[in-house]
């Protein structure tokens, strides 16, 4: 069952628009469970373009998510005047910007460091992203950051952020799926393959590396952006969270690690599983995350998507290059 | 000395003031195939890394189609042409053979051009077409070194530097790599390698260098080389050949 | 310069313990390649178990050492045996996500059984202190100090001495020639968890009587044990002392100086620094061997 390159794409359009009617059919809960699915999905996908593409393993990428939310938050409330979607629209581009400077600048040390050290710097880098943001007042994050309304008055908020989270995580996916398609993403393949190797053949590995980092930083920097407004009030807890530092390498594991659905099938299923399977169960939570880790290592180490293509490689083997 | 296509030049290596390459010098002639032999801890393989700008050289120059290379990034060099098949074969095991080849022919000297072209025929050079859609753990050792091959040349480059590609090949094996090496060079690309088998090396070489502890003691034609006292001596010195 | 010498001695205490606290996680690093994320909950679990055995028993927390360091071997030994070592051979990535989910679901055990409040072990002579030069000494922090020293050094001779340190510092160079050698291979797996763990537990009374802890510090003393190990350089205890000293005097001398709020700021710059200039550590890594 492979796809060409033209009914992927549609496949991916189709899925969303399908999506998008979710609103007008679900009830206000799973509304705001959709958005949390499509938000997490979104992160999932940016985070796999390093994660999972490359192999780095990033266990901090909650750091962009709070650089990004910060930065718009701080910008767009001295701004006055403008029209709301105009204001978002601002909030995105200085997100990005602000998580592509941060990328790219502490890219160098970091991504020297291979495996598990990349996975421990990075989280290190969310930490101390998140006591600086805390404790320099200018940030606000320990008083708390508002935002500006960028609802447009005839639409429920709820509905409007699940749009804005739909076309954010399919902009995601589609520049994941290109990268995943071009030359570049070819190179990220053979760096997670045999690092030395690729470079032996003409990879330029640490080139690559690090844009493969900036992207992901500035996507997800931007998603950041969105989930600030659809909060409206942040401080430095609500956006530096270490649970969606572990979530997002789950949602790889889970899905399938390297594979481009994968993590949004991942972030699908665990989103569900956690909001409404275990959503009685908040006592129990910890645990229950932490069962779910052990069995998924132990059980399912490809992910649920590979296990099938591991399966579907023996049956009959074919290029995976166009997936 | 002669300019070739690569040409090393007083090239030294110490590691912690040991000399692993000692003020080695030689020039390669294109379209050949070179051998580089010697005893274990030679230097072989320090060379092969010194030349791909794996390790920085302590002295020397290394030159290029007369273009300097030493200090350059490893891909770089791989840019320019030179590539390399590692010993140990190291494929991208979650990857198909074809996709292993197609990634040498999207880098290297073949900067992305003619992709599939370049992939194909790389892989019916090394003699493995009919493995294209096999996944690259499946792959016997021998089939590895085709794979390793067909995915260095596939990156164009004009230079292969082949280590020890027959190591632990039975004789069929040994054959067909030769086969395959022949086929590389009558395509137009130099081959260098390092190699013990000896029936091997004395068929397929137009020269032969050797080295013995970090120095070249020896440069020649094979029937020069094989009656070379200084060689013999090395040769006997060691009690026993390099194990790979 | 009375507030730096006392600042340098605080530091140099505090380090002492940091170095104890690592010591089980650069082991099982440097024999198994593993990143225990369990580490931190081993290290609570220790203090938990001194609280309630020197509760019942009155005795000194210090005493508790010994039967928390077999308890928690014999839990170590398991933890490896059956849960771990399932993981060890497929990636790095997914015995340390196994060893996160085991800490988690510890942790909220924890929270259950002790409440998400701070505790804290009082030893009876927690008020005394003496005095060293301008230099002030709570007794029991230089307690914990001497505590953690001594245990460090046991661990060292037991490495270097013992034939079990032997046949793991041997597998952790050369695990394929130790398995060839007839070493049972995931037995000293096992066996260097166990060590490792009853090190953490033995850390854990340490902190406990110098330090209010609750179940979910676990992450700060896994963290800081990562940075210590990076430090001071991978599976020596010479290399976590030397780390452990480094990290408790930035951390005090970043308290003092620059406020108290920064710790990780300081801990994490110097991390990078570091691994800038010296990406194997400080000692580097003493098991493996040289080239």
């Amino acid at each position: 069952m492979k796809l060409n390159p033209t009914q992927t794409l549609l496949a991916m359009l189709a899925a969303a628009v399908i999506l998008a009617f979710g609103p007008l059919v679900l009830p206000p809960f799973y509304v705001r469970v959709g958005q949390l699915m499509v938000y997490s999905a979104g992160l999932a996908v940016a985070w796999a373009i390093l994660g999972g593409f490359a192999g780095y393993a990033s266990f901090g990428n909650a750091a962009f998510i709070g650089v990004g939310a910060f930065a718009a938050g701080l910008v767009e409330g001295n701004i006055s005047g403008i029209a709301p979607p105009l204001l978002l629209l601002v909030g995105l581009v200085v997100g990005g910007a602000c998580c592509g400077v941060l990328s790219a600048a502490i890219s160098y040390p970091i991504l020297r460091l291979r495996g598990t050290f990349f996975a421990i710097a990075m989280l290190g880098v969310s930490h101390v992203c998140a006591e600086v943001t805390n404790n320099i007042d200018f940030f606000q994050g320990s008083l708390g950051l508002n935002f500006p309304s960028v609802v447009p008055g005839d639409i429920d908020p709820a509905n409007y952020f699940y749009w804005l989270y739909l076309a954010g995580g399919l902009a995601v996916l589609l520049i994941a799926w290109q990268i995943r398609r071009s030359r570049f993403g070819a190179g990220l393949l053979s760096i997670r393959e045999d690092e030395d190797t690729a470079r032996m053949l003409g990879v330029p590995t640490e080139r690559y590396k690090r844009l493969a980092f900036v992207i992901s930083a500035v996507l997800t920097g931007m998603l950041g952006v969105i989930y600030g407004h659809s909060l409206g009030y942040i401080t430095t807890e609500s956006v530096y969270r270490d649970d969606t530092n572990l979530s997002l390498i789950v949602y790889s594991m889970l899905g399938g690690m390297g594979t481009l659905f994968g993590p949004v099938i991942g972030a699908f299923a665990l989103v569900f599983i956690t909001q409404v399977l275990l959503a009685r169960l908040l006592d129990f939570h910890l645990f229950a995350t932490g069962l779910l880790l052990v069995i998924l290592v132990l059980a399912a180490p490809g992910g649920v998507l590979g296990v099938t293509r591991s399966f579907s490689l023996r049956r009959r083997p074919s290029p995976v290059a166009a997936e | 000395m002669s300019t070739g296509i690569l040409t090393v030049d007083r090239l030294s290596k110490n590691f912690r003031g040991l000399a692993a390459i000692a003020e080695v010098s030689f020039a390669i002639q294109p379209r050949s195939i070179t051998s580089i032999i010697g005893p274990n801890g030679a230097g072989k393989s320090t060379l092969f890394n010194l030349i791909t700008g794996y390790v920085e050289p302590s002295a020397g120059e290394i030159h290029f189609h007369g273009r300097r290379i030493t200090g350059l990034a490893t891909n770089r060099i791989a840019e320019l042409g030179i590539a390399r098949a590692f010993q140990i074969a190291r494929p991208f095991r979650d990857l198909s053979v074809h996709e292993n080849v197609r990634i040498g022919a999207l880098f290297g000297k073949a900067g992305a051009r003619d992709v599939a072209a370049t992939t194909g025929k790389s892989l019916e050079l090394a003699g493995i077409g009919h493995l294209a859609q096999q996944p690259a753990n499946a792959l016997t050792v021998g089939q590895l070194r085709h794979l390793e091959v067909a995915r260095a040349i596939a990156t164009r480059g004009d230079l292969l530097l082949a280590d020890e590609p027959c190591a632990g090949l039975n004789p069929t094996e040994t054959a067909a790599m030769i086969d395959v090496l022949r086929r590389v060079r009558a395509d137009g690309v130099t081959v260098v390698l390092v190699e013990h088998d000896m029936p091997s090396v004395m068929e397929i070489s137009d020269r032969i260098l050797v080295l013995d502890a970090g120095r070249l003691i020896a440069d020649g034609a094979p029937a020069e080389v094989a009656s070379n006292p200084q060689v013999i001596a090395a040769y006997l010195g060691s009690p026993e050949p390099e194990a790979a | 310069m009375n507030l730096i010498a006392q600042t340098l001695a605080d530091g140099l205490v505090l380090g002492g313990i940091y170095a104890l606290a690592a010591v089980g996680f650069s082991l099982i690093f440097g024999v198994l390649h593993v990143i225990n994320l369990s580490h931190g909950i081993l290290v609570l679990l220790g203090a938990y178990l001194a609280l309630i055995v020197s509760q019942t028993l009155h005795v000194d927390p210090l005493l508790t050492i010994p039967v928390v360091m077999v308890a928690l071997f014999g839990a170590g030994y398991c933890y490896q045996r059956f849960l771990i070592q399932r993981a060890v051979d497929r990636s790095a990535l997914g015995s340390m996500l196994l060893t996160f989910g085991v800490a988690l679901m510890l942790q909220n055990i924890m929270i259950w059984v002790f409440s998400p409040d701070m505790k804290n072990i009082t030893p009876s002579y927690a008020f005394s202190s003496f005095r060293l030069g301008s230099v002030t000494f709570d007794a029991v922090r230089m307690s914990a100090l001497v505590a953690s020293l001594v245990l460090l050094s046991l661990l060292a001779a037991f490495l270097k001495f013992s034939p079990l340190g032997r046949v793991i510092r041997a597998t952790a160079q050369q695990t394929l020639a130790a398995r060839l050698c007839g070493v049972n291979v995931h037995h000293v797996y096992a066996l260097t968890f166990a060590v490792s763990a009853a090190f953490a537990g033995a850390a854990g009374i340490v902190i406990g009587i110098i330090l209010p802890f609750s179940p979910s510090d676990e992450a700060l003393w896994t963290m800081n044990a990562f940075v210590v190990v990076v430090l001071g350089g991978v599976g020596s205890p010479a290399g976590a002392l030397i780390g452990g000293l480094l990290l408790g005097v930035v951390n005090t001398l970043t308290a003092q100086y620059i406020g108290p709020s920064f710790p990780n700021v300081t801990m994490f710059l110097l991390l990078v620094l570091l691994l800038l200039v010296r990406p194997t550590g400080i000692l580097g890594n003493a098991f493996s061997p040289s080239r």
